[in-house]
């Protein structure tokens, strides 16, 4: 009997700190492409673009990898093998579900925007990384680690469209940076992805596309890294 | 008690699992150097290397179901494509270079004249897509392929799952291509000391290793290096080789040297073509080279051959035909 009752105690305790445990368990990272202050639509939806022009998205895509938590200057967590097709039109990829141990605090989340250049080099890949996701240049190795394709009336092209695939894992082409955000509390994390601020950079008149590794493409990847942010 | 065997079961059942896979053993032929290849990531099976075959003689795989990779590279020349000097097919790139032999490519580690491919895994992918349209993606070749009985049948032969997934596609074919090997010819009965080259043939391997073996390296018959070999800037179409693809101009009209095994079928010559026979290989190197900024050290200094020599050299090079693998049935045709 005195087992059975030190076992039912024990047991509800194991219960109790399940309970706590998953009030601040963080396991999700969600991400919320919007633009400007509205929400983003991978369709017809027009949007103003600097004021008198518009605006359309039919793809965004890209990758983000080596997520990591950190607390203070120290990495509290690393997800192994970490590579994720996030794709603005399929709301599933859209949530990066982590297998983070319970009770881990931390303050910021790290991860970087593209794949790296080991993955570049060695050989085709599964899953997310499967080389037919569309995410990979046929003729010229190398993931694309950005893209992003519409349309503008301000595009003097055909069909007025414009597309950036930005990639690189060779020098001095090599776009593969990281992203720090902080958070405060340890709970599901919800990063914005606002395409504004790198739309109110590009000049369309001079650039509308962008198709392999080069300056440009690097000079475009600084600015996608900063459409990321959280509330 | 019980558990011991469930243990037991499990490990009865993983050795039938691995004794019903046909390894393939992959020899590396006497002499020769390691192979560049990580097979370690890609083992090969009997079964995966046949799944590469049918996808290599199926016009499946290109956007219109009218092109196999074997229409550009044709076992009897050696896998590369003959009747024309630019290889055309589904895509402008494409139509720009003249495709080269397949043959020993698991000592390469960049592919294509200007190395724009870094693994052989991904070699496939570029035939299979077409960049010009925009839209029209590798994923439809998938899609293609699930949508066929025969292949769930051959995938799940190959890779115990009958989804067919892109990195399965391309890992085949690429198993297929690594066992293309061409290690049979007299040249290499000679080194092997089975044979004796004629005098003809003894003076031309002489010049041979005294003017082009310092690219056209033994045993492979390339250093798999990215050189200058004095050709002139075709002006129409522009290639600047290597210099594409890392944006240095210390790479300017490099290409990649190919291997000269079976060089006697794999005509027309050089990446764009522009040579049908082999005396005008040779007269381009003792009296065609352009001189330019990146023209390789090894050609700073004129070849200089009499016509008698010509013969010689050429001689030599005709004992780099290999038969076996010119018309090995393994490497042919195979229907699903
Ligand atoms: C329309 C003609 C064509 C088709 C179809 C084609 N190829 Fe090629 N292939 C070429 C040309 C041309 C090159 C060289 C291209 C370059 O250097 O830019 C090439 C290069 C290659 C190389 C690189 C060889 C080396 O030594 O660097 C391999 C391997 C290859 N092809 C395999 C394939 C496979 C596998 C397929 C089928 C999926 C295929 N090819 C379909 C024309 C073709
Ligand atoms: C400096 C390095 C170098 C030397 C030395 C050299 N070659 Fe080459 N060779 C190349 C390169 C690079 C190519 C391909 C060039 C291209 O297509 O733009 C080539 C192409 C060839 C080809 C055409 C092969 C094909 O499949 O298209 C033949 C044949 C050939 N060389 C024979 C020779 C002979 C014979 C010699 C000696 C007289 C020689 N080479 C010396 C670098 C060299």
């Amino acid at each position: 009997m005195r087992i059975i009752s030190c076992f039912i105690v024990v047991l509800f305790f194991f219960n109790l700190t399940i309970v706590i445990g998953q009030k601040n368990k963080f396991d999700t990272l969600n991400f919320i492409p919007i633009y400007g202050s509205i929400p983003l639509k991978i369709d017809d939806a027009f949007y103003a673009f600097k004021d008198k022009d518009s605006i359309q998205f039919d793809e965004l895509k890209f990758y983000i990898s080596e997520v990591e938590l950190i607390n203070g200057n120290k990495l509290v967590w690393k997800e192994p093998n970490s590579y994720h097709l996030i794709d603005a039109s399929n709301l599933k990829s859209l949530q990066i579900i982590l297998n983070v141990p319970q009770n881990i605090s931390f303050q910021k989340v790290k991860f970087s925007l593209g794949v790296d250049s080991i993955v570049n080099v060695s050989g085709v890949r599964g899953g997310d990384l499967d080389p037919t996701n569309g995410m990979y240049w046929a003729w010229q190795s190398g993931y694309i680690n950005f893209k992003l394709e519409g349309k503008s009336n301000l595009c003097k092209t055909k069909n007025n469209e414009f597309s950036f695939h930005l990639g690189g894992y060779q020098y001095p082409f090599y776009v593969h940076k990281s992203v720090v955000l902080d958070f405060k509390k340890n709970s599901n994390t919800e990063i914005i992805i606002d395409l504004k601020k790198m739309m109110d950079y590009v000049d369309f008149a001079q650039q509308n596309h962008i198709m392999s590794p080069s300056n440009q493409a690097v000079l475009m990847y600084e600015k996608a890294l900063e459409i990321f942010s959280n509330k | 008690m019980k558990r011991q065997y469930y243990i037991l079961f499990i490990i009865i059942f993983i050795c039938i699992a691995f004794v019903s896979i046909k390894k393939y053993h992959f020899v590396v032929p006497k002499s020769w150097p390691k192979p560049t290849y990580d097979f370690s990531q890609n083992p090969l099976t009997e079964d995966k290397i046949e799944l590469g075959r049918v996808l290599f003689y199926d016009p499946i795989l290109s956007k219109n179901n009218t092109i196999s990779c074997a229409s550009c590279h044709s076992q009897y020349t050696a896998f590369t494509h003959v009747d024309h000097a630019l290889s055309h097919g589904i895509d402008d790139r494409i139509g720009n270079r003249n495709s080269p032999a397949l043959m020993n490519l698991a000592w390469h580690n960049l592919f294509m004249w200007d190395g724009a491919i870094n693994h052989l895994d991904l070699q496939a992918l570029s035939p299979m897509s077409n960049p010009n349209e925009m839209g029209e993606k590798i994923e439809h070749v998938i899609i293609k392929l699930q949508k066929s009985k025969s292949y769930s049948f051959l995938f799940y032969k190959a890779f115990n799952d009958s989804l067919i997934t892109g990195e399965h596609t391309l890992k085949a074919i690429s198993q297929f291509m690594l066992t293309l090997i061409s290690s049979n010819s007299k040249y290499d009965s000679v080194m092997q000391n089975l044979t004796q080259f004629t005098n003809q043939e003894k003076n031309g391997y002489r010049l041979f290793k005294q003017n082009c073996s310092s690219c056209h390296t033994e045993p492979l018959f390339t250093n798999v290096k990215f050189e200058n070999n004095g050709l002139s800037l075709d002006t129409l179409l522009k290639d600047y080789g290597r210099m594409k693809v890392t944006k240095n101009p210390n790479d300017s009209l490099k290409f990649k040297v190919p291997s000269l095994r079976n060089i006697e079928f794999s005509y027309p010559y050089m990446h764009d073509g522009r040579f049908k026979k082999i005396g005008e290989v040779i007269n381009h190197y003792t009296s065609g080279i352009i001189n330019s900024k990146t023209l390789s050290n090894q050609l700073q200094k004129k070849i200089v051959l009499s016509s008698n020599e010509k013969v010689d050299l050429t001689a030599f090079l005709l004992t780099l035909t290999d038969k076996t693998f010119l018309f090995n049935p393994k490497y042919s045709y195979f229907k699903k």
